[in-house]
């Protein structure tokens, strides 16, 4: 069972992911954060194999969070899983910053685990 | 269902992978050049001529070139040959995959056919706005749009009115606020009447009984529908050249009273009318420009 992070700084998207990863074989939520700080800090103590994580948070946003995993950890694999996925900027910045893939919300959870499984 | 660009739709549809995206990216970075360096190469101008049209774009908003010529350093003529040259060797993103071996001709024109179906729903019709509004286009689109993912993203059943000016907000039970920022700079307001918030919930939860959910989630779903909207307004903005970042939604409730158009705003105001006969309304309060 892959281990996954959830960080968005919205309840009902993090609920509504987790139910979707958590009713799939190979995946489990071990963690949540809801901004860029908080997915930095869970990612040192759990480890998850994958990171999904939203762009537009407060605090700190996703894309800072990306830069800074990557810098500390490069083979970190990080989903972005964002409702700013069709500005072209930001989705090819998000893949040049290193993640391994950008979900545009509203998804649904053939596409979520459709992602995840092309990563794990 | 969301507003794409076509880079991203082929590796949704499996037709190139993120590095063949990137490497065409590059070559229309290195090909597609800025207006200042085109008049560069052509000799029209020099680079302490550009840096001088670049210094004073910082205080308004003004493109390149109608700046130069404004300042002198280039002919209306001057700047028409330019743009011809820029135009001319400009590449959009299919042809930089053909050329840097992402994708073939024929797959090309296929999956282009299909992006503009997949698209079709995102059309901007047209949405009447009051005299003197600067930036109009934007501002309908977002109208435009927002109604399109109530009624087609949340499967709500309900009507646009015409737009009116506002000085204030209705007091509502739950208003979901959105700040744009870049090319211009706009608050979005979303307010909710019991009912659009429960359909706005059921299609964030994707959950048909939501009785028993708490107002943190109900309020929490409208926050992430009107994120959603507005990054679907951010990337239709993109493809119509207008650059908008968008901050985190954050919730006004009712004991916040109404919602006032601050100074210097202009405060436009949509009426949407749901099938029940409630109704709730959207709101763009857009920061004037300096005259």
């Amino acid at each position: 069972m892959k281990k996954v992070i959830i960080v968005d700084d919205s309840i009902a998207v993090a609920r509504q992911l987790e139910t979707i990863i958590n009713n799939s074989d190979d995946f489990n939520v071990v963690a949540q954060g809801r901004n860029g700080a908080e997915a930095i800090k869970l990612y040192l103590q759990e480890k998850p194999d994958i990171i999904c994580m939203d762009m537009n948070m407060p605090v700190m946003d996703g894309l800072s969070a990306l830069r800074s995993l990557r810098q500390t950890s490069p083979d970190v694999n990080v989903v972005m899983v964002t409702s700013l996925g069709g500005v072209g900027d930001k989705y090819t910045e998000a893949l040049k910053l290193g993640a391994r893939d950008v979900i545009s919300k509203p998804f649904d959870a053939e596409t979520v685990i459709k992602t995840l499984q092309k990563i794990a | 269902m969301a507003v794409k660009f076509f880079g991203q739709f082929l590796i949704e549809q499996g037709a190139i992978t993120s590095a063949a995206l990137l490497k065409a990216i590059d070559l229309q970075e290195q090909t597609n050049r800025k207006i200042g360096a085109v008049v560069y190469e052509m000799e029209l101008m020099t680079q302490v001529g550009i840096a001088k049209v670049h210094q004073a774009q910082r205080n308004e908003d003004t493109r390149f070139g109608d700046k130069a010529v404004e300042m002198g350093f280039l002919s209306e003529d001057q700047l028409q040959q330019a743009l011809t040259r820029q135009r001319n060797s400009h590449i959009y993103i299919g042809e930089a995959l053909i050329k840097t071996g992402g994708l073939d001709k024929e797959s090309l024109d296929t999956y282009l056919l299909q992006f503009k179906n997949d698209q079709q729903p995102y059309m901007v019709d047209k949405i009447a706005l009051p005299a003197g509004i600067t930036n109009q286009p934007i501002w309908e689109m977002m109208a435009d749009l927002t109604n399109k993912m109530l009624t087609r993203g949340a499967g709500m059943s309900c009507k646009p009115g015409d737009c009116e000016l506002i000085e204030e907000l209705p007091s509502r039970n739950m208003v979901a606020e959105i700040g744009f920022s870049g090319n211009v700079s706009a608050r979005y307001l979303l307010t909710t009447t019991p009912n659009s918030r429960k359909v706005i919930a059921r299609s964030i939860l994707q959950e048909e009984d939501i009785d028993s959910e708490p107002t943190e989630i109900l309020d929490d779903s409208v926050m992430e529908f009107v994120n959603i909207v507005c990054g679907n307004i951010a990337a239709k903005a993109a493809q119509l050249g207008v650059q908008i970042d968008i901050s985190p939604p954050i919730a006004h409730d009712q004991s916040d009273g109404a919602v006032l158009v601050p100074d210097n705003h202009t405060g436009l105001m949509f009426p949407i009318y749901l099938s029940d006969g409630e109704v709730f309304e959207l709101a763009i309060f857009i920061h004037n420009e300096p005259a």
